[in-house]
């Protein structure tokens, strides 16, 4: 095809946004990185490697870390399952199942911080929506500021607040599925549940993979949850390195090292998501027509 | 200029903003005051126009300021916290105010107490006049005390004395406890600093060897006694029943600043329409202590002008009026703290034993850590979860010391 200068025009707007919005502050991060930087101090000195060296020992960050990746091992997965069991529940020929389709939906397009603060009236001691029902049995637990309990709030709500858009991913990935393999199926005398394993299920793999993915790497970075409800309390176990970045730049102002911290963040997920493309890849052959 | 210092309004006033954490929004009696008061300023100034910026939560609002001197856009007027003044002393974010007040003649630095100056002083420079401040008491219900049968907290209580009364007072069967412990730090620093310890070394700047000492740990295990002996509801139970115990007049003690009058003064009523807690029930006592005398801390708010401010007359205006003998009987009526001018002070004290009591305990408050360390602020989280740890998860108390004490020097390393 012939290269038209008018497609830079096209292009231009989405790509100034992401120079100076992403582009930009990633390559000052990097520079930044480098040097003792206390938004405080006049004095900022270049130190080379050494934030990097000291993220590396310091045992709040692989303690945030440590946090991020069991926050992710349970919601993305029971996240993907329950969604999957939706789509499919709603992916029926019933009447008005698009007000369900819908209901479901609200959470994804809810401010943040709204989600945060209906989620602590129902963990609430004594008077939350879920001790009201636990009282009846003798039960009281404070689920926010319990350390064995926090990080389990909030990997339950995760699953109610990242149901919409992965159950909307999914019912378009089964609605791409040609009704004829499912009637190839009927004729070859197949179980429903043989059907869903062996047709639905592996029809499905490029939209699971692609649900996989994006939900990992933003389970990674989950942020306002945490800063609204437990502010990585009690004891640690629910600062999320996310928001232990956040708390090293702009309550401790130590900006140069949390640069620092939020690189080594970034290759993390990289070589998370670098995991993931490889088991999958093999799965994903033969998809490259069906995906496209 | 856009975020610059100063502007002029369309009348021609010049724009003096003045930041504060919080009240002056609501519908309190103590924010129609505060406003009443603010305005009377613009009326005897009409050449200024003050603009509030008010953010709720201390943390926030140190964050905010902080983060508006380094866009050099900080409001005129701020608002010092004792607990958080050394961050904004020790990186210039505000004037050095010795200059102004050595050129106005009717400005007497010296009708405020000098241990509450001190608080903003470095050497012979001074960043903020003191506006009011408390020390932390020990308050006690006497009707609980009467009904127990045990004598009032005496000036000077050992830890023993006060453990034996609390048990006295404790009648788990009617709900009522000898004592509601918190797990607010800046509440109970005073127990470790009166079983000697201490959170850091006498200059501030390390932990290890303070917060892990045998003195620090006698402190915690004093208060882990507590709950164990259920004279006060454990942290959990506390956060079940979610109410305030000694407003309901179901706790005998606690310690707590001077603000927390204006909690009693609310006391929801009971069934006989009587309050749960009677102002005249409720007494001031100094926090027990082991050492030879009790010691306790002091929070304090000063007034302070911000470093970028071109408009330092009428920064400075405004800074004499809030600190003004007239401004201060005012602010001392509300009972949110103790007026930092001797005079009003002296006065409030001469006429309510309550408030003479506060007026004895002053002598022994010191400042806060945090009005010294600039790097004090974490070292409160790292506090927190240490008596968590210990209370909650119930982390033997000399493991869960030493890790706070690592934790705290490697901050400080930062």
């Amino acid at each position: 095809m012939k290269q038209r200068p008018i497609g830079y025009l096209f292009i231009a707007p989405a790509t100034i946004h992401l120079l100076l919005f992403a582009w930009i502050p990633i390559a000052y991060a990097a520079y930044l990185s480098l040097f003792k930087w206390d938004l405080l101090k006049d004095s900022k000195p270049f130190i080379g490697l050494k934030n990097y060296a000291d993220t590396l020992q310091d045992q709040a960050f692989w303690n945030a870390m440590w946090n991020s990746t069991r926050y992710t091992l349970v919601s993305v997965p029971v996240g993907m399952v329950v969604a999957l069991f939706v789509a499919l529940m709603i992916n029926q020929k019933l009447r008005g199942i698009t007000l369900f389709r819908t209901l479901y939906y609200i959470p994804a397009i809810s401010s943040g911080v709204a989600v945060s603060m209906l989620w602590i009236y129902v963990y609430l001691p004594e008077h939350g929506l879920i001790n009201t029902i636990l009282m009846r049995f003798g039960q009281n637990i404070d689920f926010l500021s319990h350390p064995a309990w926090a990080m389990w709030a909030l990997v339950f709500m995760s699953i109610w607040t990242g149901l919409g858009p992965r159950m909307i991913l999914f019912l378009a990935g089964l609605i791409a599925i040609p009704t004829s393999l499912y009637e190839a199926a009927d004729l070859d005398g197949s179980t429903p549940w043989k059907t869903f394993w062996h047709v639905t299920l592996p029809m499905l793999v490029p939209t699971t993979f692609f649900v996989l993915v994006t939900s990992t790497i933003s389970a990674f970075q989950i942020f306002t949850p945490v800063y609204m409800m437990t502010r990585g309390g009690p004891e640690g176990t629910t600062d999320v390195v996310g928001y232990h970045i956040y708390s090293e730049a702009w309550e401790k102002f130590h900006v140069g090292l949390a640069s620092a911290k939020s690189f080594i963040l970034l290759l993390a997920i990289l070589a998370v998501a670098y995991w993931q493309f490889r088991a999958m890849k093999s799965q994903l052959e033969g998809y490259s027509t069906t995906v496209s | 200029m856009v975020g610059g210092c100063s502007t002029i309004t369309g009348d021609g006033r010049t724009v003096v903003r003045v930041a504060t954490w919080g009240g002056a929004g609501d519908d309190s009696e103590f924010a129609k005051v505060e406003r009443e008061i603010f305005a009377e300023f613009e009326r005897q100034n009409p050449d200024i126009d003050i603009r509030l910026e008010l953010i709720p939560g201390s943390q926030e609002y140190v964050r905010k300021m902080l983060l508006n001197f380094i866009a050099r856009s900080e409001p005129e007027v701020m608002l010092l916290d004792a607990s958080s003044a050394a961050v904004f002393v020790d990186n210039g974010v505000l004037k050095d105010l010795t200059p102004i007040i050595a050129k106005d003649q009717s400005f007497d630095l010296d009708a405020y107490f000098p241990n509450v100056v001190d608080i903003a002083r470095r050497g012979d420079q001074v960043y903020a006049i003191p506006k009011d401040f408390t020390p932390m008491v020990l308050y006690y219900n006497r009707r609980l005390f009467d009904a127990a049968g045990v004598g009032y907290p005496k000036d000077h209580w050992t830890y023993e004395e006060f453990l034996d009364a609390a048990k006295r007072l404790t009648d788990r069967s009617r709900g009522v406890y000898g004592f509601k412990f918190a797990n607010w730090m800046p509440g109970w620093i005073t127990w470790i600093w009166n079983a000697g310890g201490d959170v850091l070394n006498a200059e501030g700047t390390m932990s290890s060897g303070a917060f892990d000492s045998p003195e620090t740990q006698r402190g915690v295990e004093f208060l882990a006694t507590l709950m164990k002996e259920g004279v006060s509801p454990s942290l959990s139970e506390s956060a079940a029943m979610g109410v305030d115990l000694f407003t309901q007049g179901q706790a005998a003690m606690e310690i707590s600043g001077h603000w927390a009058l204006i909690g009693y003064a609310a006391a929801p009523k009971g069934s006989d329409g009587k309050p749960l807690l009677a102002m005249d029930d409720v007494g001031v006592a100094p926090v027990p202590t082991q050492l030879s005398s009790s010691q306790t801390v002091m929070y304090e708010s000063g007034w302070a002008i911000g470093k970028h401010c071109k408009r330092v007359d009428e920064a400075w205006r405004f800074v004499k009026y809030m600190t003004s003998e007239e401004v201060q009987r005012k602010y001392a009526r509300l009972g949110l703290a103790v007026s930092a001018r001797r005079d009003v002070a002296e006065e409030i004290a001469a006429k309510d034993p309550r408030e003479a009591k506060f007026f004895e305990i002053v002598p022994s408050a010191r400042p806060p850590w945090g009005a010294k360390v600039e790097k004090y602020n974490p070292v409160e989280t790292i506090g927190q979860n240490m008596m968590d740890s210990v209370l909650k998860s119930g982390k033997p108390i000399p493991e869960a010391l030493r890790h706070a004490a690592n934790q705290v020097d490697k901050e400080f390393a930062k």
